[in-house]
């Protein structure tokens, strides 16, 4: 553990009393700046439901109330299916990448098998082309090829397995030492033995993190869910939200309490994969 | 103030007296359309009973693609719809519902697939990339001539580039100045006479002035972000812009015009009649609510309901009211006119067009144009131009539009109908990549300049000039307009 | 013949197993059939289609006519410029915040730190459309603005913020790094939590002290975690639009044009898909460009 970074001064504690302190102080300062816009979003969610051109000039609502989220939950038939759609894409994506990337990624960093470099070589090369031209080829395949508008495949599949991912994992693995596996495999272990005996319990850490993030990502992507959904009961709730704008106007509170009610998932997930962050692997540690 | 909405025959007068205005050679057969509408409609109907014979075996699947042009505009769609398959019923209609921040996007990558819905709600000023990429159809083919002329002529310029007709308008709005009257009779206005005859730009500098004080501005116009454009396209006809294009097709940017347009905002800005910073669109509407700005844009008909509303509210001490809102009376004005130009008003017209997909056929098309011609007339666009305070740009739209009651005070009806009438159609042969390139040099030359402008960071020399260049470059300099247009 | 001898030369050489083969390409292949489908094959279609007038119902191929206008264009060049900028500042910022961020919350007791890391991670869980409305109140030019209201506590005048060419970019700096560092923080501090306590022993035997201990050790060990999270910054950044398209759309005299933004409006609001291929492709290049440098830089012997 990291511990060890700092000096314990267990020869005089108050010393380490006050400098833990201190930095507490620093870090809730600037956690509160950072903060400050999630907290105004959070106070505007108890505004009134009214459609309003923009805030009145006040920091916070006059008033504090719960008719936002009745207005947001109301708004639409699908207001809370948003979420749910939402959940369900973000899970099987970061299943998928989990699962899949993961894999690659292992494969990248410990198995030398045949055409290995030029195939890293061609992800990380991927990488590189802007998501906006793409989007256009991409919308002929799912929608035109295979007619999968307003379901969940379409949300789904490309982002099943990321190029981020796949680099991210081969660069934890990297790390893990190869001696390791060698003496797997002279025990007579197969690579998916090792993969699941030896290389995923050592990787809880960098699997959570993959996880964490690409729920968050696929959270907060709108413009793919916005092009390949038509029916509102199909929306994700970045599209839904969207929905809270008119032209000269917008529902401004409801659409902060919509923003509110669909973090809670988020932290949740946070949470319950947060004691899998302090277990701690190096990504892409020094060679073993 | 209740009146009944029987304005309507004026104002097609004032329709048509607009187009001879602005010269058109189309005025005849508008006038010959118009003027027997009776007629027309009649016929119409015994048109779609034979069509209903005849389609009546056939399915077919049209898409539509709207964003909320009224709030409820989907489910209005809804009971449209069935409406419409009463007549149809082999004809079923997909409806896809979009954003307003986003829809341009998705209409665009669906264009470029290939997957293009059927029909598309779009600005005028947009048609041309679809143009360009060669997803738009001309729909003059595919349109019962009869029913076409239902449509006033100046409307339908606006869904046409280069002689070829692309859509159906739904409706015209008219973008001008609105502001508090107490306050602009204080300042030195006549607000009723500017209502209905316009003012010049010194009478309103006058008046901005006079109305400034050390808490209020007198003149606030939403120009952040994108809609500095706004800015430009609505108080360009000030200085006599009412297009990008003049009616020799010349890029209009590059007159004389403009730099009197550009040295008017850096008057207004540098004066403190205007802030010199950034009014979020939004903004705009609770400044002059709260009494924090006399006049603002830009300004719509329809802002008179929302300012009632609040002020309801307000009374009632409902806290759902904006916060310092005050008595007011709210006034729709148009905006004001240089020496030496004529006195125009912006309008820009919202309609429908029929895009190409993998399906179009010939009879696709047809069953397309009489589905998106039953939106656009009638009750369907009676009702939208309603909702927006407009009058309908189609006779069947304001024939429909007479039994309505519309909550407008008779003053600001009259202003309404001055405006309309002060509306010019831009010109019908600009090319579809004349309007791509004009989309280019407002996006990326002439927005960012001007915010540059109003922050006081440049001079109004060096905007003009800047725009000059790019244009000169992009158009070639004999296609810019020099000198004092019109 | 010359042809089989080759390829068993290259296969001693590089000592491929029939084994690891099958295993290898059965580890990676739906990785790989995912990656083919819905990145490769787009990916593809774009380097064509840059090289094309591209029309939904014919398009024709121009050769590089959409690169040579590309190259020609100053808005071109100027918003590579601007993203540079942005790069340059924001990503070094925003690993340092970061990494000292998440040196700071390691002393404290697992509880402590879980909920540190939860509040750091909250900005970036928030939804980015209604988030980014909030940012626009914050940034609000008129003395009533949020941030000018606290300009106005220090005694400063009112900011133009968003709508001057001085502060645009400051702005979208301000906010990328206040609100991007929550991923961040969480690797860096699995990465800490990954070395090793007999290296501190060792180092304090030596007499080594907190920053010497930072110098030698951490950073170091976490120069793996900085090169993924450099590398994937630095082309997260060069691919970013949302912040100009959202906040300034721009923004005054181009001064927070980003070459994303720029890719953006021809494929989707000029309707010039093809020149905004180009301009993507001509990007790629220089992300690629970059990124090799900072491998080597960072002197990682990655291997492709």
């Amino acid at each position: 553990m990291a511990t060890g970074l700092y000096s314990q001064h267990l020869h005089n504690r108050s010393i380490f009393y006050i400098r833990n302190s201190l930095i507490a102080v620093f870090l809730i300062a600037f956690a509160a700046v950072s903060l400050f816009p999630i907290v105004y979003m959070f106070a505007w969610s108890f505004g009134p439901a009214i459609e309003s051109a923009s805030t009145s000039y006040n920091i916070f609502p006059g008033r504090w109330s719960f008719d936002s989220y009745k207005a947001f939950i109301s708004f639409s038939n699908y207001s809370l299916k948003w979420i749910w759609n939402s959940i369900i894409v973000a899970t099987f994506t970061v299943l998928g990448n989990v699962i899949f990337a993961g894999m690659a990624g292992y494969a990248f960093s410990k198995i030398k098998f045949r055409g290995r470099s030029f195939l890293f070589f061609v992800i990380l090369l991927s990488m590189m082309i802007p998501y906006q031209v793409t989007q256009v080829p991409l919308y002929i395949l799912i929608v035109k090829n295979f007619h999968m508008t307003n379901t969940y495949p379409a949300l789904i599949l490309p982002g099943m397995c990321t190029a981020y991912n796949i680099f991210m994992a081969k660069q934890f693995f990297q790390g893990i030492p190869t001696a390791l596996i060698e003496s797997a495999k002279i025990e007579g272990c197969s690579q998916l033995m090792i993969f699941n005996k030896i290389i995923l319990p050592l990787s809880k850490t960098i699997l959570s993190v993959m996880a964490i993030n690409t729920f968050l990502n696929s959270w907060n992507t709108f413009f793919w869910p916005f092009l390949v959904t038509s029916k509102e009961e199909m929306y994700t709730i970045q599209v839904g939200l969207k929905t809270f704008k008119f032209a000269n106007g917008s529902l401004l509170s409801p659409m902060m309490a919509g923003a509110c009610i669909s973090v809670i998932p988020m932290f949740v997930l946070f949470f319950s994969l947060q004691k899998y962050f302090l277990e701690g692997v190096t990504v892409g540690a020094v060679k073993g | 103030m209740k009146v009944k909405k029987v304005l309507a025959s004026v104002l097609s007068v004032a329709m048509i007296s607009s187009l001879v205005a602005c010269g058109n050679a189309a005025t005849e057969t508008q006038t010959a359309g118009s003027s027997d509408t009776q007629q027309a409609v009649t016929k119409t109907e015994e048109a779609k009973t034979e069509e209903t014979a005849a389609s009546s075996d056939v399915t077919d699947t049209i898409t539509i693609m709207v964003p909320p042009i009224t709030g409820d505009y989907v489910d209005l769609l809804g009971g449209w719809i069935s409406e419409f398959n009463k007549e149809y019923p082999n004809i079923t209609i997909d409806v896809i519902s979009t954003s307003w921040d986003d829809h341009t996007e998705k209409l665009t990558t669906m264009a470029l697939a290939g997957e293009a819905p059927d029909i598309a709600e779009v600005s005028y000023a947009a048609i041309g990339s679809y143009v360009e990429n060669g997803t738009a159809i001309d729909i003059s083919k595919y349109i019962d001539p009869e029913r076409l002329s239902d449509y006033d002529q100046n409307a339908l310029d606006y869904m046409t580039l280069e002689g070829t007709l692309y859509g159906l308008p739904l409706y015209i709005t008219i973008q001008a100045l609105g502001g508090n009257r107490e306050m602009l009779e204080a300042a030195g206005a006549d607000v009723t006479k500017i209502q209905t005859s316009g003012w010049t730009y010194d009478q309103f500098l006058d008046v901005i002035k006079n109305g400034t004080t050390s808490d209020r501005f007198g003149f606030v116009f939403a120009n952040a972000g994108a809609t500095t454009q706004d800015f430009i396209n609505i108080f360009g006809v000030a200085a006599g812009i009412t297009s990008s294009f003049t009616q020799d097709l010349k890029y209009s940017y590059t007159s004389d015009n403009m730099l009197s347009l550009l040295e008017a905002v850096e008057t207004m800005t540098s004066s403190g009649y205007m802030p010199n910073y950034a009014v979020e669109a939004g903004q705009r509407l609770v400044m002059l609510q709260t009494g924090q700005t006399m006049l603002t844009g830009k300004a719509m008909p329809l802002f008179e309901n929302n300012i009632k509303r609040n002020i309801e509210k307000m009374q009632a001490k409902d806290p759902e009211a904006v916060e310092g809102t005050i008595e007011m009376e709210y006034v729709f004005l148009p905006v004001p006119t240089m020496d030496n130009a004529t006195a125009s008003v912006f309008g820009t017209v919202d309609g429908m067009i029929a895009l190409r997909n993998n399906n179009t056929t010939d009879e696709h098309l047809q069953n397309v144009l009489k589905f998106m011609d039953f939106l656009c007339s009638g009750e369907r666009a009676a009702t939208v131009d309603n909702a927006v305070y407009l009058t309908g740009v189609c006779e069947s739209a304001r024939k429909a539009q007479e039994s309505f009651e519309l909550d407008q005070s008779d003053e600001n009806a009259a202003a309404v109908a001055y405006a309309i009438s002060k509306v010019v159609a831009p010109p019908t042969g600009i090319s579809a990549e004349q309007s791509a390139n004009a989309k280019t040099m407002m996006d990326e030359t002439i927005v960012p300049k001007f915010q540059a402008l109003l922050a006081g960071e440049t001079t109004a020399k060096d905007v003009y000039d800047a725009i000059c260049t790019e244009a000169y470059k992009l158009f070639g300099e004999e296609n810019c307009a020099s000198g004092w247009i019109k | 013949m010359k042809k089989q001898e080759i390829h068993n030369k290259n296969l001693s050489k590089t000592r491929y197993h029939m084994a690891d083969n099958i295993s290898g390409w059965g580890f990676i292949g739906v990785a790989v059939a995912v990656f083919v489908i819905f990145t490769l094959y787009p990916v593809i279609s774009a380097v064509i289609t840059s090289f094309q007038e591209y029309k939904p119902f014919g398009s024709e191929f121009v050769g590089f006519e959409n690169y040579i206008t590309a190259l020609g264009n100053d808005l071109f060049w100027k918003s590579i410029k601007n993203t540079l900028v942005y790069t340059v500042v924001v990503i070094p910022l925003s690993l340092i915040l970061s990494f000292s961020i998440a040196i700071m919350i390691v002393p404290f007791t697992k509880n402590v730190q879980s909920v540190f890391k939860g509040i750091y991670y909250l900005p970036g869980i928030a939804s980015g459309v209604a988030i980014s409305v909030v940012w626009l109140w914050l940034y609000d030019a008129s003395p009533n603005g949020i941030f000018n209201r606290v300009l106005a506590l220090f005694g400063t005048t009112s900011q133009n913020w968003l709508s001057s060419s001085k502060t645009a970019m400051l702005s979208l700096i301000i906010m990328a790094l206040l609100s991007s560092h929550g991923a961040n923080i969480i690797i860096y501090i699995a990465a800490l939590h990954g070395i090793d306590n007999t290296y501190y022993e060792a180092a304090e035997m030596d007499g080594a002290k907190f920053f010497q201990k930072i110098r030698y050790i951490v950073l170091p060990m976490c120069r793996p975690t900085t090169l993924f999270l450099l590398v994937t910054g630095v082309i997260g950044s060069f691919q970013v639009f949302m912040n100009a398209y959202m906040m300034t759309g721009g923004g005054p005299d181009n001064n927070t044009t980003m070459i994303g933004l720029l890719i953006f409006n021809n494929a989707f609001t000029y309707g010039k898909y093809g020149l905004a291929c180009a301009q993507a492709i001509l990007l790629a290049i220089v992300i690629t460009a970059l990124t090799t440098l900072q491998f080597k830089l960072m002197g990682e012997d990655i291997e492709y």
